[in-house]
């Protein structure tokens, strides 16, 4: 046993840290937040300077052929700068589908995804709202003509590419398409969380047969590894905001006077800081434990990680909900950066399946019929 | 990032299998009652047969008769007896009490008592808690005071757990008359055959006996039965705290995961198709997996010697309310069955989730309450200033 990050992992968080302490302020989150087209170009590209897209792509295809640790480790700081960005989507559970299928498709997106000159976006979800493949509706094939709707797609505005998963004849299909195709329309959904998440419409849309990914009925279980570990980033995200919650409510706590002393002098508010402490702890390392077990390629590692997402979400909202109450009024103005860290929360609760998905691989998993 | 068992790990936890299933724990006679907290009941047998087999002392250096045996095969024993239920009631205090002594027990406590604890022939109660002195222990009155060659103890100790069927008790008293709150204490170890010891049982909730209170009247304890110098004990006490609550509560994840299995069974062949209690099994699951996660850091952190206070009390926290969830909820599942006791007719699983749901609610008291921790982890690990004390 030994807990501890390898030493490019430390160097990846702390030169991670002090980047997005100066370039991703709250500021700039809320400016982003408040913007209906909210993207912020100028760091995705820094970042992807800095090699993070990459992470996970191979070092022959332009990446820096990181272990998944090392991109969780980045994740925990992503989600502790509340920093808004399609990283989880393209740069963790695409580019983990594309890599998986391998081949000419790998080689040619690989290394434009490394330099962040391409983003995919997820098109996954239909109007059951479930990340399930009972749940997908929209016909698939290709070659063919595609008709539907995908719903929660995440900064379609600036993806490049989409990865859409759809019911083939076969079972659930998995397609690359360019955005540009013709025939694909984005709506935008206004979200509480800030987010930019739209309705993509497909119109008598044309697939070809270079276009799936993976073979035809082959689609959940291709996407499933990227799905895992893109739960597991969601996880390690609701980490990094949760400790950031903590530490602001901490902070506050020891300053802010009322009756003659700082209000962490007083039990009522000790306590409901020691349960933050709590609720962090445990699950950034239940998150990590998971972690562990889908690297090392252990037989439980499917349910460790539907756990750890199930309990991270939980224990994170838990933690932003508290903290408003911590916070007091001031927490609940715009202004304050409270409010971007639980809506951050809320959102990655949802994406990568939510708590019932998770919950019910792991009632599977402890013998429950 | 390693949650790994290496090689030899993985062969000694198949070693203490290999033991479980060729000495079956019910086998093993109980003199005292299962408290509830992983650890199953007092059985002098089984904490014998623990000796017979060296590990109740393999993490002790070579020179005190151990195998100085990384921490890691204490919590590998410690999960495989939790998870099959054996009766390991004492282990945890040997395993506080022959740590204190190996780090500041005199020559002759290190002499006559280690031997007997690796054979199992000794077990332990905790004299801290007094009547008028709970969460606010330094409010202790129990005193010695030296006589020639011999301490004379005078005091009233209660909430002892076991104390009427252990061997020895460390006992928190003033040893400096002159002294106030933390100076002036010190740890002194009692044998419970001294005369002047009258050590009464207390039953609780459930019927049983667990807890013991202690009358000290004039006993005389050997001058050098103490824990390092006299007036050292507060400062061992809080040093030792961590690790105290640490080996208190460890099993606790791998016994609420036995239980959750049992209720699971339960599910599957009473409750078939109910998804509510589905869906509440399976958080269940989630919230134990977490417990233990936090266990293990915190295991990590005293491992190397790095500070993990607040680690610990946040485990015991979650340990214990943790445990009144899925107990309460093993009595909802139940529904009218899950009142019923063991030998009953009627009952369900033995009735042990009505037993186990009685004791859970001793646990955010026992070993400093909930409120303690939190304030603990709120003070000592997040840096919050503390409350004010109120004047005497």
């Amino acid at each position: 046993m030994d807990l501890l990050f390898s030493p490019s992992q430390q160097l990846l968080q702390q030169s991670a840290r002090a980047f997005l302490q100066q370039r991703c302020p709250p500021e700039r989150v809320q400016a982003l937040a408040l913007d209906p087209r909210g993207f912020a170009a100028d760091l995705w590209k820094e970042i992807a300077a800095l090699g993070w897209p990459g992470l996970l792509i191979p070092v022959e295809l332009g990446g820096s052929g990181g272990s998944v640790g090392d991109a969780l480790a980045l994740v925990e700081e992503l989600g502790r700068a509340c920093f808004p960005s399609p990283f989880i989507a393209s740069a963790v559970v695409a580019t983990t589908a594309v890599s998986a299928v391998g081949g000419r498709r790998a080689q040619a997106l690989l290394p434009a995804l490394a330099l962040g000159e391409r983003i995919c976006a997820l098109a996954m979800l239909e109007e059951s709202g479930r990340l399930d493949p009972d749940a997908l509706a929209m016909p698939v094939a290709a070659p063919g003509r595609l008709t539907g709707r995908k719903l929660f797609v995440s900064d379609a505005h600036v993806a490049t590419d989409v990865l859409v998963l759809g019911r083939g004849a076969a079972g659930p299909t998995a397609l690359l398409l360019p955005m540009g195709r013709d025939g694909i329309t984005a709506r935008p959904l206004d979200s509480m969380t800030g987010d930019k998440i739209f309705e993509l419409d497909f119109a008598d849309v044309q697939a070809r047969p270079d276009d799936l990914l993976g073979a035809p009925g082959d689609g959940w279980a291709l996407l499933g590894p990227a799905f895992r570990l893109g739960a597991l980033a969601r996880s390690a995200e609701m980490v990094g905001a949760a400790q950031r919650v903590l530490e602001l409510c901490v902070e506050h706590a020891r300053v802010r006077v009322q009756g003659g002393r700082p209000i962490g002098g007083y039990q009522a508010i000790q306590h409901a800081c020691a349960d933050l402490f709590r609720d962090v702890e445990s699950a950034r390392w239940l998150m990590w434990e998971a972690a562990w077990q889908l690297e090392a390629g252990r037989p439980d590692a499917d349910a460790a990680v539907a756990t750890a997402k199930a309990y991270c979400a939980e224990a994170a909202l838990r933690v932003a909900r508290r903290g408003h109450q911590i916070m007091g009024a001031i927490g609940y103005s715009e202004e304050h950066p409270l409010h971007l860290f639980h809506k951050r929360i809320l959102a990655a609760s949802l994406d990568m399946g939510d708590a019932t998905l998770h919950l019910d691989t792991v009632a599977r998993a402890i013998g429950l019929s | 990032m390693d949650f790994g068992l290496s090689g030899p790990e993985q062969a000694f936890a198949d070693e203490v299998r290999a033991f479980l299933r060729a000495h079956p724990p019910e086998t093993f006679p109980e003199d005292g009652t299962d408290a509830g907290y992983g650890s199953g009941g007092h059985s002098r047998a089984f904490t014998r047969a623990l000796g017979g087999r060296g590990w109740l002392s393999m993490g002790w250096p070579r020179e005190h008769g151990g195998q100085a045996r990384p921490m890691t095969y204490l919590l590998i024993l410690l999960e495989e007896l939790a998870a099959a239920g054996a009766p390991f009631g004492p282990l945890s205090g040997c395993l506080q009490v022959s740590d204190s002594i190996i780090r500041n027990g005199s020559e002759t406590l290190q002499r006559e008592i280690l031997p007997r604890v690796a054979r199992g022939d000794a077990t332990f109660w905790q004299g801290y808690s007094e009547p008028d002195a709970g969460s606010d222990l330094l409010a202790l009155t129990t005193r010695a005071r030296l006589d020639g060659d011999h301490w004379v103890l005078d005091g009233h100790k209660i909430w002892s757990s076991h104390a009427g069927i252990a061997t020895y008790g460390t006992v928190l008293a003033r040893t400096d008359p002159a002294s106030t709150r933390h100076r002036g204490l010190t740890m002194l170890m009692v044998d419970n055959r001294l005369p002047g010891m009258d050590v009464r049982p207390i039953r609780s909730l459930t019927g049983q006996v667990y807890h013991y209170e202690i009358f000290m009247d004039g006993v005389r304890v050997p001058r050098d039965w103490i824990m390092g110098k006299p007036g050292e004990g507060f400062g061992q006490l809080l040093k030792g705290l961590d690790t105290d609550r640490f080996w208190g509560r460890f099993y606790k994840a791998p016994f609420l995961r036995r239980i959750l299995g049992l209720l699971v069974e339960y599910a599957n062949t009473v409750r078939s198709g109910d998804g509510g209690a589905r869906r509440q099994l399976a958080h269940a699951a989630t919230e134990i997996a977490a417990l233990r996660a936090l266990f293990y850091r915190a295991a990590w952190l005293i491992e190397r010697g790095l500070p993990a206070t607040g680690e610990v009390a946040a485990a015991k926290v979650m340990a214990d309310e943790l445990g009144q969830r899925v107990l309460s909820l093993g009595m909802e599942l139940l529904g009218p069955y899950g009142a019923l006791r063991a030998g009953s007719p009627w009952a369900r699983l033995r009735g042990e989730i009505e037993h186990q749901y009685q004791t859970s609610w001793g646990h955010t008291l026992a070993g400093g309450t909930s409120e303690i921790q939190r304030t603990t982890i709120a003070v000592r690990a997040l840096g919050l200033p503390a409350e004010p004390r109120a004047r005497a």
